[in-house]
């Protein structure tokens, strides 16, 4: 679309009808990302705005000290410890499902359904039933602990196990999502090349690592992207399993910026963490954005291994596998 | 660039906007100093509305009958229960509403969101409402009293009050050969006793950061009874004191030991209805739900919680009162002040009490003769009534409810084997003493 006087746009009436998204959009996106950013400058008075005081960027520099309660960047090694454990745990274990529920067959597509499942209950109602799965004294989970000859474990009493409990409930919840991601990127790659690594003497791990994997790698860096946000500002499962704790071990910046805004009434420092979350969000996704666009994906060129043209060149490529 | 000076454009005009918000005087709303109290013409009609967390069970029910034997008494007066889930819930609702200049006529509060309101300005003071009848205040309990004064004005009035007691298994107290304990340290003996083959004697729940649960309150008792309260009157944090070292101590050895368990959503209540718990120390509403929980398995019993080593009974005021936003209109609060008053009538505490398990505030409710029966079926109501009698409530400041949160923390770092006592209590006294500077 070429630029005119009227922008990116080639008519005045065009804008008419892009108006009530945006419209939207600026009253609930962009008018309060604006005004939360106006809020960290403050010590706000939630109930009575007349008594808030300007304080500049006081509360940023509570937040990069380290003196809130908890530290920022105790809650800054809380979140990305779930974030990590979300963005590898769930990207592998979705990646291996895919693999595993890519063949077809009616055994396989009620797998699959039922690896998604999970992904469509309501993270309130599932988490409190977690809650009951490990509860010390009568949840399922200390059951499979006892037949392994172990002590009670308090799963979501325990720091120590506390974050643990929180990743496999949520790993159940967004396993399914993944997978589904992955799936559908299966279903777009060659299948050439994978039976020309076949004939090449291919092992099964040979052909997933270097025929099916780098053509899956767009695929995966959106999983990436997806799961980094959304671990991020997860908020539901720490608020309903662990309320933060115990101590502050579940504390993430996500949680910490509800608890110092509605609980503590701490307006103003909580506005400075949603600013803090905001910028860490967006550098995550712009790296990655950057990543995915200075390596495409490299799949190699299908004549490379076709059974019709294979030479003596892709015999010395597949025999390196 | 363009963009870039629109984006600064918009940001600088938000931040004059909130600095002028800021500036501005709000003082139609801010109104704390004393005025007189209003009066409701006779016949004028007048609607308020009342923000509770009286939605389940008999206390819904019976909150919606005191309140139309209300508006029959007073027909020009209708009250609007606005009923929330629980007490997290309720603050989340009046918070956003008063954010938004709508508050509720009137709301059960605890003592430190009423301070934060109160430092506010959005709160209407009871003094000179309570003037016009002394004998309305004189004639509650001292500490209930007390506990609806900050910085010395009126600015609660009671409602639902009661005070801890100890409700027990007395099978497995018999099969292990031992009795009810008397103080703490017969708790620990009898605690260590009863807890073998998968029973555990007391599940706690310490609450968390955001708030503190039951298992805090009785932390709190405990540390009470070995001569510190975990707060001074003045509101000031005093955790790491050593009897609060020794009380937390105590509960580790506990835990250590299989006594104690950590869960949460009522873990007393859950265990000793199937037979896996023996104690719940809770408050006396509970006796309703744990009688539910037990479902005839056997006969529950009651009885006062463990004092100090002397013999003194130490207790808690549990439980809210009723606040009053000032953005009311006259006629409303004068309709709300009549209905408060209502609320704490012997006669109507009598019926409140015996239908929910609350503790009348008013000492005089206890010589009616409906209630005189009631205490001959549920002999706990008698001890009860004399610990709250003899208590006093968690101080009255906005920094408490934050401060609270970080004992419950520190409670919790400690029963899961994180940090000693001593050094979980002494990083939340840190945290507290910040939070009460900051509130300051």
């Amino acid at each position: 679309m070429r630029s005119s006087k009227w922008g990116t746009l080639r008519s005045p009436v065009a804008y008419l009808f892009v108006a009530p998204a945006l419209l939207i959009f600026l009253v609930f996106s962009i008018g309060p990302t604006v005004y939360t950013f106006a809020l960290s400058l403050f010590k706000w008075n939630k109930f009575n705005p007349a008594l808030s005081k300007f304080i500049g960027l006081e509360n940023y520099k509570t937040v990069f000290t380290g003196t809130g309660n908890p530290s920022f960047f105790d809650t800054l090694g809380v979140s990305f410890y779930y974030v990590a454990g979300m963005v590898i745990g769930g990207t592998a274990l979705g990646l291996l499902l895919a693999v595993l529920l890519a063949r077809g067959g009616r055994a396989l597509a009620s797998a699959r359904t039922m690896v998604f499942l999970p992904h469509v209950t309501p993270v309130v109602a599932t988490s409190l039933v977690w809650v009951w799965i490990f509860n010390p004294q009568f949840g399922l989970a200390n059951l499979v602990v006892h037949a392994t000859g172990h002590h009670n474990i308090d799963f979501l009493g325990d720091s120590r196990w506390a974050m643990p409990a929180v990743l496999i409930y949520s790993l159940w919840h967004e396993l399914g999502f993944v997978t589904v991601v992955f799936l559908g990127g299966l279903t777009t790659i060659s299948t050439e090349l994978a039976e020309a690594a076949k004939l090449d003497g291919a092992n099964r791990w040979q052909e997933f690592w270097f025929v099916t994997f780098p053509q899956l790698r767009p695929v995966v860096t959106l999983v990436l992207l997806i799961e980094s946000v959304a671990s991020l500002q997860a908020f539901t499962q720490f608020f309903v399993m662990t309320k933060g704790g115990p101590g502050y071990a579940t504390s993430t910046l996500g949680f910490q910026l509800y608890q110092q805004a509605f609980v503590f009434s701490n307006t103003g420092y909580a506005a400075a963490l949603a600013v803090v979350l905001f910028v860490i969000t967006a550098a995550l996704s712009i790296l990655q954005l950057r990543l995915q666009g200075d390596r495409p994906a490299k799949a190699p060129r299908p004549s490379t291994f076709s059974r019709t043209t294979r030479t003596a060149s892709t015999r010395s490529q597949s025999s390196s596998l | 660039m363009k963009r870039h000076t629109v984006t600064a454009l918009a940001a600088g005009a938000a931040i004059a906007a909130l600095a002028l918000t800021g500036c501005s005087g709000n003082s139609a709303d801010s109104s704390s100093g004393s005025k007189g109290a209003p009066t409701l013409a006779a016949g004028k009609k007048v609607t308020i509305t009342f923000a509770e967390a009286m939605a389940s069970g008999a206390l819904k029910t019976e909150l919606e009958k005191v309140t139309q034997e209300f508006e029959s008494k007073n027909p020009n007066i209708t009250v609007e229960l606005q009923a929330q889930p629980d007490y997290g819930t309720l603050k989340t609702k009046i918070d956003a509403a008063v954010t938004a200049g709508t508050p509720p006529t009137i709301a059960q509060v605890y003592g430190d969101w009423a301070a934060a309101y109160a430092q506010s300005e959005v709160l209407e003071p009871l003094t000179d409402y309570a003037a016009a009848d002394p004998s309305a205040t004189d004639g509650l309990y001292k500490g209930i009293k007390n506990s609806l004064y900050i910085d010395k004005t009126l600015y609660m009035w009671p409602f639902n009050a009661s005070a801890l007691v100890t409700f027990y298994n007395p099978d497995l107290l018999k099969a292990a050969g031992v009795e009810a304990p008397k103080t703490w340290d017969d708790f620990a003996t009898v605690a260590k006793a009863v807890s073998k083959d998968g029973v555990v004697a007391l599940p706690i729940d310490p609450g968390s950061s955001s708030g503190p649960a039951g298992g805090t309150t009785i932390f709190e008792l405990m540390a009470q009874a070995n001569g510190t309260p975990v707060f001074k009157d003045d509101g000031t944090p005093q955790f790491d004191s050593p009897d609060v070292v020794k009380a937390l101590q105590t509960l580790v050895d506990l835990k250590k030991a299989g006594a104690v368990q950590t869960g949460t959503n009522y873990p007393g209540e859950t265990a000793l209805g199937a037979q896996k718990g023996v104690f719940d120390i809770s408050t006396s509403t509970s006796f309703y739900y744990d009688q539910q929980a037990v479902g005839g398995k056997f006969q529950l019993a009651v009885a006062p919680v463990p004092a100090a080593a002397d013999g003194t009974r130490i207790n808690q005021i549990n439980g809210t009162n009723v606040t009053m936003f000032n953005k009311a209109s006259d006629d409303q609060k004068a309709a709300a002040w009549k209905y408060m008053q209502f609320l704490t009538e012997a006669e109507t505490q009598s019926e409140w009490a015996q239908a929910t398990g609350y503790l009348p505030v008013n000492p005089k409710t206890l010589d009616l003769p409906d209630m005189k029966d009631y205490i001959a079926k549920n002999p706990y109501v008698t001890f009860a009534s004399e610990d709250l009698a003899n208590s006093s409530a968690t101080p009255p400041y906005a920094w408490v409810e934050e401060a609270s949160g970080d004992l419950a923390a520190a409670l919790q770092s400690a029963l899961a084997g994180n940090a000693s006592p001593a050094d979980a209590l002494k990083d939340a006294q840190a945290k507290a003493a910040a939070a009460q500077k900051a509130a300051q």
